[in-house]
């Protein structure tokens, strides 16, 4: 088999994702922490395959997500997992917290960055451990943050504003699910990669649950859409 | 000029005389202006029996805030008020121009000017010019057909939506709107919505800051609050010109220099200041 860096002499890198997920929301409450995405993966813009799980579980009390390349999703997980596995090997009673996970993650990328050649992703990795809850953003880059809530593609531009109005960090899980819903049907109705079946999925005292896909309810006939009464109106 | 006009007539059609002309300038290096969206947030919300417009209040020249305070809610006709995103400048003349066009046609045919009339006239200006005219407006206003709330893009595209955001803080207000919009809304609803949706564009777009405006328009009249939520307003007012209170400086010695005979002597008492 040729490959392609053997014609050209040069080896290849990825300059544009080809499947792609879209948006991650995660927000912290009183107990831990939740992650939502939704459950599409886009080729370019078709919706070609739209019951992908996207939230993936690292270790018992770790969770990780990420929009972009679903393939760099993929060997992230493989990656994580890796070390989730090298830690049970040594058998010694210590396991990587999910803050190890984030910051593992933040130098692979930057690594991958520097040689020009990313992992196409925004990562989002969501744990609880000894109490504290822990949420962390990785992006393309490699730029390392942590926060309260996070959100990545288009979220970044529609829901900020919606999570700083309906959310605060000590609310209860149906409170974060709601806000997370929300902004799931904002997506869906003005992004043109999202979709409106989403999975929530949460980390607290007990561990990592990750839930059953759900369909957002959107509202689509507003009087003003349905009628288009003023544009009847704009010829006369 | 005259046979050009008159060949042009009868060919009928577009005229594309100028596309070889672009493809010239394009080749010699002449850069296209690109669409840019600027730093603006505004809102219009239809509800029942009205329509409530709201802006924000910044405006930029690149990354720098030229005008911490300006305005940008534009009144076209005394019942249809237009929100503006964009040039600066382009908004200002367009709509002072607008104004004017409409008062004029008002006074010759004595009657109120409409909704539709506006976005006709703006579109048909804008079109031949290809965005040039960096002007995205939200025109929202009540005549003889109701209340009506429609947008116009620099390209000369119109839209009538019951809800509209334009500018860059529009993905931050949309996002509120999306959520919240209901039908039937009443007055106030529609303004505290406008305003959230304002707010979410402040707080969050960076081209967009200061404070809320609003114009809610009914068939009762227009309602236009000029600075309705301030949030970076200076809690302290400097005192100008300073007033110094009489004797606020105590004098701890007194001295008293005669000039012919040059010498300096102290004196006892705290002197009082004469007014």
């Amino acid at each position: 088999m040729i490959f392609n860096s053997e014609i050209s002499g040069q080896q290849q890198h990825t300059t544009s994702p080809v499947v792609t997920g879209g948006s991650v929301i995660a927000l912290v409450y009183n107990g831990g922490v939740i992650v939502g995405t939704d459950t599409l993966c886009s080729y370019g813009s078709m919706a070609t395959f739209k019951n992908v799980q996207k939230i993936a579980q690292i270790s018992k009390n770790t969770i990780y997500a990420s929009s972009g390349e679903f393939s760099d999703f993929q060997q992230v997980v493989k990656e994580l997992a890796k070390i989730d596995r090298s830690a049970l090997q040594y058998d010694d009673g210590v396991h990587p917290s999910p803050k190890d996970y984030g910051n593992f993650l933040a130098r692979l990328s930057y690594k991958k960055r520097c040689k020009i050649n990313p992992l196409y992703l925004q990562n989002v990795i969501a744990g609880f451990h000894n109490g504290e809850r822990y949420l962390g953003l990785v992006d393309i880059y490699g730029t390392y943050l942590e926060s309260n809530f996070i959100t990545t593609g288009f979220a970044s531009y529609f829901c900020k504003a919606i999570i700083a109005n309906y959310w605060n960090e000590n609310c209860t899980l149906d409170q974060a699910k709601q806000v997370i819903r929300e902004c799931f049907k904002v997506l869906f109705c003005r992004d043109c990669r999202a979709h409106d079946v989403i999975q929530l999925a949460y980390v607290d005292a007990q561990g990592a649950h990750i839930e059953e896909p759900e369909r957002v309810e959107t509202k689509w006939d507003f009087n003003g859409f349905k009628s288009r009464a003023n544009e009847k109106l704009h010829t006369q | 000029m005259q046979y050009l006009d008159n060949y042009l007539q009868s060919k009928g059609g577009y005229d594309y005389t100028n596309v070889k002309r672009n493809e010239l300038m394009k080749a010699q290096g002449f850069k296209e202006m690109p669409f840019t969206k600027t730093g603006t947030t505004i809102v219009g919300v239809l509800f029942d029996g009205g329509v409530v417009m709201a802006a924000d209040t910044r405006a930029t020249a690149g990354s720098i805030v030229a005008d911490k305070n300006c305005e940008k809610l534009h009144t076209l006709a005394p019942n249809i008020w237009a929100a503006g995103a964009g040039t600066a400048a382009d908004l200002h003349h367009q709509c002072a121009h607008f104004n004017a066009k409409l008062k004029l046609q008002r006074l010759n045919l004595n009657r109120q000017s409409r909704v539709n009339e506006v976005i006709t006239k703006l579109t048909s200006k804008l079109f031949p010019y290809r965005g040039h005219i960096g002007v995205a407006l939200i025109i929202g206003g009540i005549d003889c057909n109701g209340p009506q709330l429609a947008s116009v893009s620099p390209h000369g595209n119109y839209v009538y939506h019951p809800f509209q955001s334009m500018g860059s803080g529009s993905l931050a207000a949309l996002g509120i709107l999306e959520a919240k919009f209901q039908d039937g809304l009443t007055k106030q609803q529609a303004i505290d919505l406008a305003i959230e949706a304002i707010e979410a564009g402040i707080f969050h777009d960076m081209g967009s800051g200061s404070n809320v405006d609003v114009v809610a328009i009914t068939k009762d009249g227009v309602d236009y609050k000029r600075n309705i939520r301030q949030y970076n307003a200076k809690s302290y007012q400097r005192q100008v010109p300073y007033d110094f209170p009489i004797n606020n400086t105590p004098a701890l010695k007194k001295y008293q220099f005669d000039i012919e005979k040059q010498e300096l002597t102290e004196v006892g008492q705290e002197m009082e200041i004469i007014e």
